[in-house]
């Protein structure tokens, strides 16, 4: 059982997402996508907009089409019946196309894994988003079943560049 | 009539319940159960967690000659119930749950095993610290048949039945 | 507790029943009944003409392994004497047909869908269609049907997700492809909303957008491992789920959970419907426009996400229940803490409640609007506070007392206007209702054990376990299996009350249909993008629920 790593296709150059990424760092606007999610990591995004943790003082703001969206919040393990309508809403977010997964859900299928009507999470659709020609320029995985707001906040950071991500593949000996 | 700018004392009351997250610390209280930490020198492969754990993050494949007890980070509940079945206590909770990765790969932590080889048929079956353990355990129980395979061990009981009738 | 059969007013309907039919169980708080076929009809008629009997549940389940038989339960509830009255028709294995009752118990139109879509029972009298799974499912393949397991579900139907994709693409109708999906935090899931110039005329539910096969994973997993999953059904209300699923399991096995775990699993349930309708209150606030009421209520929520996850170790989907009992013992400090919180929660909400419901908007887009009148709310047999709103008592903590409810006095919370308002104000009111319950549980806290130490699976048993949701009733039915569940039917509160919409649709304004649909809490939200067709111009828009909304309100500036 060997793990693959996933290359993004490179339309944008590193340097080029850089620079992006760059000029987006103040005001990020948001979309969230929910993709038969539970609701849990959902109010969590809400909650990172509200006064405890108030995101908007990093310049998030949530729009309401994806047209208008930088970043997008994924949530879900993507159910066989809104798989279209993500492609759909992912065709319309302009380049760089930047996904945030958010919760076990999105990033490994949850307790869903193996279900019939789902796909198990978004690294299961990325080779199928490239068929249809969607490329996502960077991809970050938040796990927690719910993410916590403050792991939402620190996955958002981890988009930008502003912190070094901590986890690290590891293999030890018993 | 214009009751609803009370509101506004009372936002001054309050003030500013904002959190400096990331710059201060995270309101993370004493009970919270973030990912967990296998202790390797404790772990022996039982598998326990595996066959109790709702999403299957956790996972023991025998491949050439290590057993992988693998933590798949991105699918944990953060339920801990293998903290709590675990035989060995090997498993910690941690109250860790800055997790974010650009990597999916980067989720996973693999504990590798030792395997021990049956040695009539040759197949590996169980990790040798688990061997180890039950021997220690069952002292009275002989070492060759401990160092069988369930299956040559099943054949090797009944044939040494029927040879002592 | 009294004999079933005598000295209480449903005499006539258990002695009718027993004359029905011969093979009958009494259990502590159902009698099972079973019924032909020919006779179903009839009996449903006699049921619905019975003052007091709701329908609570419908599960259809694939027994033929065991007696030969596809097996139909219909749950129908006797409030006022906590009893349940469970119909058992068996069905043919080689040809499951059974007549439809959809005409007779309106609220069994969404079950009977479900049933054919899922396990492939036919019902005379109804042409039915793809309901829940979706469109390029195979024909024949029925994934509740034990002829298949979860592997076999998923080597066998290979879906076409490429294609459909392009296909939706395709459409034409939408030019921004924004489809089912919502700014604020939402399923999922619309609404087609008919509209003659500016009034609502009918409105048509699409959904099951989140379908993810969660009775079929069930029959997988371990009696242990189920609670988790439950908790998965809604990320909102989970705990009521797994606290459910526990209940039917004790239920239907016998075990009695001491003690201390009912009464903590009581005080988890109430600060979790605490939050919740908290979290509904901002909601509404936000789509009525009033936005400085929505981040107040999102601040003062907060600290019982807090609380929560002081308690049990998460913010939400607690992780707490197993079958048996709870995991986390609640100690002196928690429970000191506990209170002060709760206090304070309830001076700022009072405080804070006053002002923003006499907020001229708020006041005047939530009196008068999407009017449920009571008599349609008793056919449909909703539940929860949309039912308590059209002046209906119905409220599981009283009607079949469960865990610590068991052991003190509970009067509902009801309204009589049957608006919006009585809606939003039974909830408020709730909040109150609901610390004051924790802080009860907290002060009478017995001690002992907080788990049984073993208890043993047995085959093919049958129980029912329900629980008060923030949103209503949620029902839970089991039959359980040698290491896992055999059959476990899960029914929320909003499949419920979804079939109620189109009633409080009727006649109200368009700007006034997002708040309508929101107040029945549609799990939470459920219902963000409307499709407007306007019938005189038969035009199509697609615009979000909370720009139709704002609209009202500026208008009242």
């Amino acid at each position: 059982m060997e793990i693959q790593r996933q290359v993004p296709v490179e339309i944008f150059s590193r340097k080029d997402l850089e620079k992006a990424l760059q000029r987006i760092k103040k005001s990020i606007w948001v979309f969230h996508l929910n993709t038969g999610s539970c609701n849990g990591c959902d109010i969590e995004i809400i909650d990172v907009l509200t006064p405890w943790f108030d995101v908007e003082r990093f310049g998030i703001k949530l729009v309401a089409s994806p047209r208008h969206a930088d970043v997008v919040l994924l949530t879900g393990p993507i159910t066989i019946k809104t798989f279209p309508r993500l492609v759909k809403a992912l065709r319309a977010v302009p380049r760089p196309r930047l996904v945030l997964a958010i919760g076990s859900c999105a990033v490994g299928g949850n307790i869903w894994f193996n279900s019939y009507a789902t796909l198990g999470g978004f690294p299961n659709v990325i080779d199928k988003l490239n068929e249809l020609g969607i490329v996502i320029d960077k991809i970050v995985y938040v796990p927690g079943c719910p993410a916590r707001p403050e792991a939402i906040i620190y996955g958002v950071a981890v988009m930008l560049g502003l912190v070094e991500q901590k986890t690290r593949y590891k293999k030890v000996k018993a | 009539m214009v009751k609803f700018v009370k509101v506004l004392p009372i936002a001054a009351k309050i003030g500013t319940v904002t959190i400096r997250y990331p710059y201060a610390k995270p309101i993370v209280t004493d009970s919270f159960r973030g990912a967990i930490e296998v202790d390797p020198s404790k772990c022996t492969g039982c598998g326990a967690c595996t066959r109790i754990c709702p999403p299957k993050a956790l996972s023991l494949n025998i491949e050439g000659g290590t057993a992988i007890l693998r933590y798949f980070v991105g699918r944990c509940i953060f339920c801990g119930m293998c903290a709590d079945i675990c035989p060995e206590k090997a498993i910690k909770i941690t109250k860790e749950f800055e997790l974010a990765s650009e990597q999916v790969s980067d989720l996973y932590i693999d504990v590798e095993h030792e395997v021990v080889t049956c040695r009539k048929c040759g197949s590996k079956f169980v990790t040798s610290k688990l061997l180890n353990k039950v021997e220690q355990k069952l002292s009275e129980f002989s070492k060759e048949l401990l160092s069988l395979c369930p299956r040559c061990r099943r054949v090797e009981m009944l044939s040494k039945q029927v040879y002592l009738r | 507790m009294e004999s079933l059969s005598t000295d209480n007013e449903f005499e006539n309907l258990y002695s009718y029943l027993k004359k029905i039919s011969n093979r009958f169980v009494e259990e502590e708080d159902h009698l099972r009944i079973v019924v032909e076929n020919e006779k179903l009809r009839e009996v449903a008629e006699v049921l619905s003409k019975t003052e007091g009997v709701f329908l609570r549940t419908i599960a259809a389940s694939d027994e033929r392994s065991v007696n030969g038989f596809y097996k139909m339960y219909y749950v129908f509830g006797l409030d006022r004497i906590h009893r349940n009255i469970v119909v058992e028709v068996p069905l043919d294995a080689e040809n499951p047909v059974i007549p439809s009752i959809a005409d007779i118990v309106k609220a069994a139109d969404w079950y009977e869908r479900e049933a054919h879509d899922l396990i492939g029972i036919k019902f005379s009298g109804r042409i039915l269609h793809r309901f829940v799974l979706p469109d390029d499912w195979p024909e024949n393949v029925y994934p509740l049907r034990k002829d298949y397991t979860v592997q076999d579900l998923v080597k066998l139907y290979r879906p076409e997700i490429i294609a459909k994709a392009r296909e939706v693409e395709a459409e034409a109708a939408i030019i921004i492809p924004i489809g089912p999906y919502h700014p604020a935090l939402h399923e999922p899931e619309y609404f087609e909303l008919y509209v003659r110039g500016e009034k609502v005329v009918g409105a048509r539910y699409v959904g099951f957008m989140v379908h993810r096969g969660i009775e079929k994973l069930a029959e997988s997993m371990k009696y242990d491992q189920v609670p988790f999953l439950a908790e998965r059904i809604c990320g909102i209300c989970g705990y009521v789920h797994s606290t459910s699923y526990c209940q039917a399991v004790e239920k239907a096995l016998k075990i009695h959970v001491p003690e201390r775990a009912e009464y903590i699993r009581s005080i988890v349930l109430e600060i979790e419907r605490i939050h919740s309708h908290l979290l509904w209150l901002g909601v509404a606030l936000h789509l009525l426009g009033y936005d400085t009421g929505f981040m107040h209520v999102w601040r003062i929520r907060e600290q019982v996400m807090i609380l929560a996850e002081m308690l049990t170790g998460s913010r939400k989907t607690y992780g707490l229940n197993i079958v048996g009992g709870v995991r986390r013992d609640i100690d002196r400090d928690k429970v000191n803490k506990c209170v002060k919180v709760l206090d304070s929660i309830a001076k700022e909400f009072k405080e804070f409640v006053e002002i923003a419901m006499s907020v001229p908007q708020v006041k005047s887009r939530l009196r008068g609007t999407g009017l449920l009148p009571r008599n349609e709310a008793a056919s449909l047999s909703l539940v929860g506070p949309t039912v308590r709103g059209s002046g209906i008592p119905r409220d599981v903590r009283r009607d079949y007392p469960y865990a610590a409810y068991k052991y003190i006095d509970f009067k509902p919370v009801v309204r009589t206007e049957c608006d919006n308002m009585a809606r939003t104000e039974v909830r408020v009111e709730e909040v109150f209702q609901s610390i004051e319950l924790v802080k009860n549980f907290l002060d009478r806290l017995p001690g002992g054990g907080i788990a049984v130490d073993s208890w043993e699976p047995e085959p093919y048993r049958f129980g029912i376990g329900a629980v008060e949701a923030p949103r209503g009733e949620v029902i839970h039915v089991i039959v359980t299996g040698r290491y896992s569940p055999y059959r476990w039917r899960v029914r929320a509160p909003t499949y419920q009350n979804l079939p109620a919409v189109p009633i409080m649709l009727r006649d109200v304004d368009l700007a006034d249909a997002p708040i309508t649909i929101a107040s029945i809490d549609p799990c939470f939200s459920c219902t963000d993008r409307a499709l407007i067709i306007n019938i005189e111009k038969s035009d199509v828009r697609d615009v979000p629920l909370v720009a139709l909304s704002l609209k009202g309100s500026r208008l009242l500036r």
